[in-house]
């Protein structure tokens, strides 16, 4: 009965089920059907639908081949049904009949929780996907040197010497800059400092937000030399300041939620011919593309231990799931890991390996004993724990007893221990304790990586991890980590599907300065404020669409107006609105954090060369944008948080005109959970010069007029229209032409309650409320954070995680803590806590907890 | 197109957009011309700039008897066997000037034939430098050979180093792929391994832990559910085909080794010090003709520690650094003596050289690897107390050049550029001029064929 009208109809958007997404179960309230109406609506079926979508739904070649799933309520199918089916005759099944049948089909194969109870969603032994490959190699690394806390203030550590000889007694001073671009002329850096001779050395931490390739670019009319990573790792040298070459660039693949230790040492040599006047400017081209000065929110002033970050090309994730997972396995895949574990050898043999005979040079060395050690402890780490005396054997002594060069052999070994399945599937460690399993989801739900941080190796140790309060314990602490705020970001990514926003191309003779540059900067507000809202003490996922002020620049603030200028001096950082001090150090340059060495008449100077960096133009690349991100005005009526923010709003708009079906499509989908189908065929959208005395709301009307249409637009319009006052660039307006807006529409949610909405307040209002938006983000997160499906953890899981979530505030670091406990405690604990696993028990436990999920699942 | 086109043939076309024939078959993609004509194979030319520092002892370097009588010194001594296939070339002087000290222009001219950029490096005397304003003779070559494909080979160049310190300036590059573009020599006979045959051992390698891996998976799949095997089991697979795949891969390459491909193998654990610098520079000059043997290169340079070179060559009972000694008056006659013995050692690492390429057959044709190869030994300075660079020590050994060996000859003070261009032109890529062409008056030098 469904079949015809679907197939004819094609812009009506079925309810999607992708085969093993496992989304949210259904309200309870549509499973509670008497036996006996499920019964009449099983005739009705087999009667006028089944010979077109199949006994279970599943849908037949002939007839309507796309399964009968989705997440409508049965008063919602039910009067589909009522109003469309069968096709051509939708008088034939009306009240009682279409009742049941709704009722019926719902309960048997309709909605998640029969998708749950048909096909029990299940952990999967996955391997590491590419990012996790590319997290654990950094922490594998990291191990030998340990992590680096967060930090809330930025800027990069300067110190400057009246000689090209660095120190102590030649320091002049010591400072933290916010940016390194100066522009010191012929005049020396000030502080006394003649400038004929100097040097200046900075120090700090390159923070990354985003995975990604990374162009370095200084220009300097002096000498310099830039390490990257590790203070042995010459990135750039320009050691010989030659001719008029003024210009360096290299690039890098940097990885999200680690801080590269970042080095630049300036000279200026005196020499018997003219010196060029001394400049320096740091910047870089991050991935999306748009060159800027590197910007002080990325900078830190503290130097953090070395960091490996992977230059080896990893192919895609499997995606089929709707997020990454290790599911994929082909040669492709294979050439990568060992091109990865080639690469990884390099820096074991020239960093690892000298670092750690410099902290063993009294250890015995007979028979190699300190190159197994070494060996050894990269293997424990990347097992994930100890090695019993068989793999020892095989990683470890057996591939040293092959060769007599000690670069060989630690080559030799790092390609059999990242090629082997212990490292690559992390799940693979039921012969561990149950602190270490605990600690390894820990380790790969919050960080994507390995147990490295010496606390949890503690705990491991001490067998602490073997209760849920202790493993919540930990998981708290940990979370305030920068490998979580990376992850984060990128889940956030995820949840508001970013990817899909990189046209930033509007008409120009309408949004003549909206350009790439205007665009990157809205990509640094939106990020900003996410991190902001998410790393601030109530971590609030209310303030995603409450909060009444963004991040902007000085060339957002032009073009938005009043709305987007500047407020108190607070730059974006991973810490939201510290207090004054802090702001002004991140805000100044220079002088505030001096210590007593500098005179006040330098502190002009300070001030004058502040001036200096910032109107800095270089060679041929013209004038490269320093944009410093700082926070609104509050207050503002116009803003939405991240429902009023044009990075989203222009990306979810035409060239020339909003497009209220993109952000309705987005609305419903992405904040709000709802699966949508795409419709059958590409609809172009009415040009507005074939109507031009119509809105864009009105040409969207029309155009899904039709009552088929309306089936599914009634519901992405409603939405997608109460954004309608931000136009294709997320501009606010009032009016188009000549017309007010109309901002008004409605959502039904899933629970089939109607609501409607008059402009994006409302819709924030409710955004911020409604269990459905909350349920969202809590299932995106969780996939995101576990790569598993959250069913997979109990058919009710994410019903009470919501809870949870709700009775926590919705604060989001505490979601994280919550979704690591569960990752780290349920396959593993029992409700009694357990001193070790033998398999046997464990594989009976397995068995155990699968029947459970299989109980759980059935209604 | 009409004849008055000024490009209405192809010959006129080349002529006027001044490309060389091989320019327009790379710039539009034509296939090659040289491909396309049979012509017979050109014998393999090499060539091997062999630098070290610090000048000579010139009374005991240079042969006082001129001509194919001509003899040899103490400190070309080690050469006396292949006496025959030397050749001295005195009075060939580097008359760059400009900014930088002796030894910055010494090294950084050497090559090149052209002045440094003004830059922030300051010598003991002289004005700052910065690099080399031109490319070096050897990064020419290479561009033109490999821009042929009858001379293409995988690297085109190969620059070896042996202890150059961990500095890039002005006096630790001799060889400059464009003006502001100095390379840097691998030092690390490890990383040349690496460069030349790291992939190939990276496979033997990996097939030889493969075996282990299978071994492990299985006891691993015990522990999982038949449900979850599956992705191991699909592993597994995929691991067998690649051990497989290698295994293969390994046959085919014993089998070319048999014909001289050989992998070479280097001592373990030789670590880069002062003292086994005689060991790394035997293990680079094998890695050298282990790179000519496998056709990887045709010109290379070999450049023994740097401009101002401080190496102390204890070995030879001497504890000071050679830059300092050769600072000493000619009076000091300890220092002399032992200036004459760090040359020697020197020629002998020459002289190791030649003997690993006379030995070693050339593949595919009659005769050694010396035949076909030319090795110029040089300097940045003719003199190291008083730093002329006039009569810069140069001494050929072998055939690359096909030049008339078993010689001694005095150019009586030619600019060295004119020496650059001979070499391009032996190489079979004549040039007009080399560097700076107010140095190339004359053209290339007469006499040496």
């Amino acid at each position: 009965m469904f079949n015809s009208c679907f197939a004819r109809v094609s812009c009506v958007f079925l309810l999607l089920f992708v085969a093993a997404t496992v989304m949210a179960e259904d309200t309870p309230r549509s499973t509670v059907v008497a036996d006996s109406f499920l019964n009449q609506g099983r005739l009705v079926y087999a009667e006028s639908c089944q010979h077109c979508h199949g006994d279970q739904g599943q849908g037949i070649a002939d007839g309507y081949d796309k399964p009968l799933v989705g997440d409508d309520s049965v008063g919602q199918l039910s009067k589909l049904i009522t109003e469309t089916m069968p096709e051509g005759e939708p008088e034939q099944c009306v009240g009682d009949a279409a009742e049941a049948v709704a009722a019926y089909i719902h309960h048997a194969f309709y909605s998640e929780a029969a998708r749950v109870r048909n096909r029990p969603p299940r952990l999967t032994v996955t391997h590491l996907t590419a990012n996790q490959l590319r997290q654990s190699l950094a922490d594998l690394y990291g191990a030998f040197y340990g992590a680096i806390k967060k930090e809330s203030s930025r800027g990069i550590q300067a110190r400057y010497f009246m000689t090209t000889k660095r120190n102590d007694d030649n320091k002049k001073i010591e400072r933290v800059d916010s940016i390194i671009a100066f522009d010191w002329q012929d005049q020396g850096p000030g502080g006394g400092i003649q400038p004929e001779e100097f040097a200046v050395e900075w120090s700090g931490g390159l923070k990354i937000e985003e995975t990604g390739q990374y162009e370095i670019v200084i220009h300097s009319t002096c000498a310099f030399i830039c390490n990257l990573g590790h203070a042995n790792r010459e990135f750039i040298n320009n050691r010989v300041q030659s001719g008029d070459k003024v210009e360096f660039r290299k690039s890098i693949v940097l990885t999200a939620g680690r801080v590269y230790p970042i080095q630049i040492e300036l000279y200026q040599r005196k020499r018997k011919t003219q010196q060029p006047p001394a400049t320096i400017l740091l910047s870089w081209v991050p991935p999306d593309g748009v060159q800027t000065i590197l910007p002080e929110r990325n900078l830190l002033p503290v130097t953090p231990p070395p960091s490996f970050s992977l230059q080896t090309k990893l192919p895609p994730d499997d995606r089929s799931y709707g997020f990454d997972r290790g599911l994929s396995v082909d040669r492709q895949w294979d050439d990568s890991i060992t091109t990865a574990a080639v690469e990884f050898a390099g820096v074991a043999i020239n960093e690892l390996w000298p670092h750690y005979q410099r902290r063993h040079k009294n250890d015995p060395d007979q028979h190699r004993e300190k190159l197994r050690s070494f060996l050894l402890q990269i293997a424990t780490t990347a097992f994930r724990g100890p090695l019993d005396d068989v793999n020892r054997q095989f990683y470890v002594d057996g591939q040293v007893d092959q060769s007599e060069d000690d670069a060989e052999a630690i080559k030799r070994c790092l390609l059999a221990v990242i090629k082997s399945p212990r490292f690559l599937y992390p799940e693979l460690d039921r012969d561990r304790s149950v602190s270490q399993r605990a600690a390894n989801r820990i380790a790969l739900t919050l960080f994507d990586s390995l147990p490295v941080d010496e606390s949890l190796l503690r705990l491991i140790r001490q067998d602490k991890l073997e209760s849920e309060r202790q493993v919540r314990g930990a998981a708290e602490r940990m979370v305030q980590d920068y490998r979580v705020e990376g992850k984060t970001h990128q889940f956030v990514a995820e949840w508001l599907n970013l990817s899909r926003i990189s046209e930033a191309a509007k008409n120009p003779e309408l949004f003549s300065d909206f350009d790439l540059a205007l665009h990157a900067d809205l990509k640094a507000s939106l990020t900003g404020f996410t991190q902001s809202v998410i790393e601030s003490d109530a971590s609030d996922f209310r303030q995603m669409f409450l909060a009444n002020w963004s991040f902007t620049t000085a060339p957002l603030a032009d073009f938005y107006g009043e709305a987007w200028e500047r407020g108190e001096l607070t730059v974006a950082s991973d810490v939201a609105a510290k207090s004054p001090e802090e702001n002004a150090v991140e805000v100044g340059p220079a002088g505030q954090q001096d210590d007593s060495i500098q005179e006040s008449a330098d502190k002009q100077e300070a001030q004058q060369e502040r001036h200096n960096h910032l109107s800095l133009a270089v060679g041929d690349s013209g004038r490269i944008p320093h944009r410093r991100l700082l926070k609104t005005r509050s207050a503002d009526s116009q803003h939405f948080g991240l429902l009023s923010h044009p990075y989203l709003l222009s990306g979810l708009a035409y060239q020339d005109s909003t497009s209220p079906i993109h952000r309705g499509v987005f609305l419903i989908r992405y904040l709000l959970g709802r699966s949508l189908r795409p419709p059958d065929e590409a609809f172009t959208p009415l040009t507005p010069d074939l109507h031009p005395d119509m809105t864009t709301r009105e040409r969207v009307q029309l155009q899904t007029s039709p009552q088929s249409c309306q089936v599914c637009h009634a519901k992405i319009n409603g939405l997608g229209f109460v954004l309608e006052n931000f136009d294709a660039v997320g501009r606010y307006r009032i009016q188009e032409g000549e017309k007010p807006i109309d901002a008004s529409g409605g959502y039904t949610s899933r629970t089939g309650q109607e609501i409607a909405f008059q402009g994006v307040s409302e819709l924030a209002d409710y955004l911020a409320g409604s269990d459905d938006a909350h349920r969202a983000f809590v299932n995106r997160a969780f996939q995101h954070f576990t790569k598993q499906p959250i069913a997979a953890y109990g058919a009710r899981r994410l019903d009470l995680l919501t809870e949870k979530f709700r009775e926590n505030d919705f604060h989001i670091r505490n979601l994280l803590v919550e979704i690591a406990t569960i990752a780290a405690t349920q396959p593993i604990l029992n409700s009694e806590p357990e001193s070790n696993l033998h398999r046997a028990d464990v594989t009976r436990r397995q068995g155990q907890v699968g029947k459970l999920l299989r109980q759980e699942g059935t209604p | 197109m009409t004849n008055d086109s000024p490009y209405s043939t192809r010959r006129n076309f080349l002529r006027k957009s001044g490309l060389s024939a091989l320019g327009v078959n790379l710039a539009l993609g034509l296939p090659s011309l040289t491909r396309a004509t049979v012509e017979k194979p050109l014998r393999k030319q090499r060539l091997i700039f062999l630098f070290s520092p610090n000048g000579v002892i010139p009374r005991h370097f240079w042969p006082d008897q001129l001509g194919a009588d001509f003899d040899l010194k103490r400190i070309l001594q080690p050469l006396a066997e292949f006496k025959n296939r030397t050749m001295t070339l005195h009075g060939v002087c580097n008359r760059i000037r400009g900014d930088g000290d002796g030894h910055m222009r010494g090294i950084g001219c050497l090559l090149t034939g052209i002045e440094l950029y003004p830059g922030d490096i300051q010598g003991g005397s002289d004005t700052p430098a910065g690099w080399s304003q031109g490319i070096s003779v050897d990064q020419h070559l290479k561009n033109c050979l490999q821009a042929d494909s009858r001379t293409q080979t995988r690297f085109g160049s190969l620059e070896f180093g042996v202890m150059v310190p961990e500095r890039s300036d002005t006096w630790t590059r001799m060889s400059y792929a464009g003006p502001n573009q100095p390379l840097t020599p691998i030092d690390d006979p490890y990383q040349m391994f690496d460069k030349l045959y790291g992939r190939v051992k990276n496979r033997e390698m990996l097939a030889s832990v493969l075996d282990g891996l299978s071994d492990d998976f299985r006891r691993l799949e015990k522990m999982i559910s038949s449900d979850d095997r599956l992705i191991l089991q699909n592993h597994l697979e995929m691991v067998r085909e690649v051990e497989k795949d290698l295994q293969l891969e390994m046959l085919a390459a014993k089998e070319s080794s048999n014909v001289g491909h050989a992998v070479p193998s280097l001592p373990p654990n030789v670590e880069e010090k002062n003292d086994n610098m005689p060991q790394i520079s035997r293990m680079q000059a094998d890695l050298l003709v282990n790179s000519f043997v496998a056709d990887f290169a045709r010109v290379a340079t070999f450049q023994i520690t740097n401009s101002v070179g401080q190496p102390r060559m204890k070995w030879l009972d001497i504890s000071e650094g050679h830059h300092e000694l050769s600072h000493e008056p000619d009076s000091n006659e300890a220092a002399y003596e032992k200036l004459i013995k760090i040359n020697t050692w020197y020629c002998e690492q020459v002289a190791y050289l030649a003997k690993r390429l006379a030995e070693t057959p050339e593949p595919g044709g009659g005769g050694s690897l010396l035949d076909n190869t030319t090795i110029v030994w040089t300097n940045e300075l003719g003199k190291g107390n008083s730093h002329t660079r006039n009569n810069i020590p140069f001494v050929l050994v072998g055939g690359g050049l096909g030049w008339k060996m078993g010689r001694a000859m005095d150019f009586e003070g030619v600019n060295h550029n004119r020496l650059l261009m001979s070499f391009c032109e032996a190489m079979g890529h004549p040039v007009d001029s080399f560097g700076n062409p107010d140095f190339c008056g004359d053209g290339s030098l007469t006499g040496l064929v």
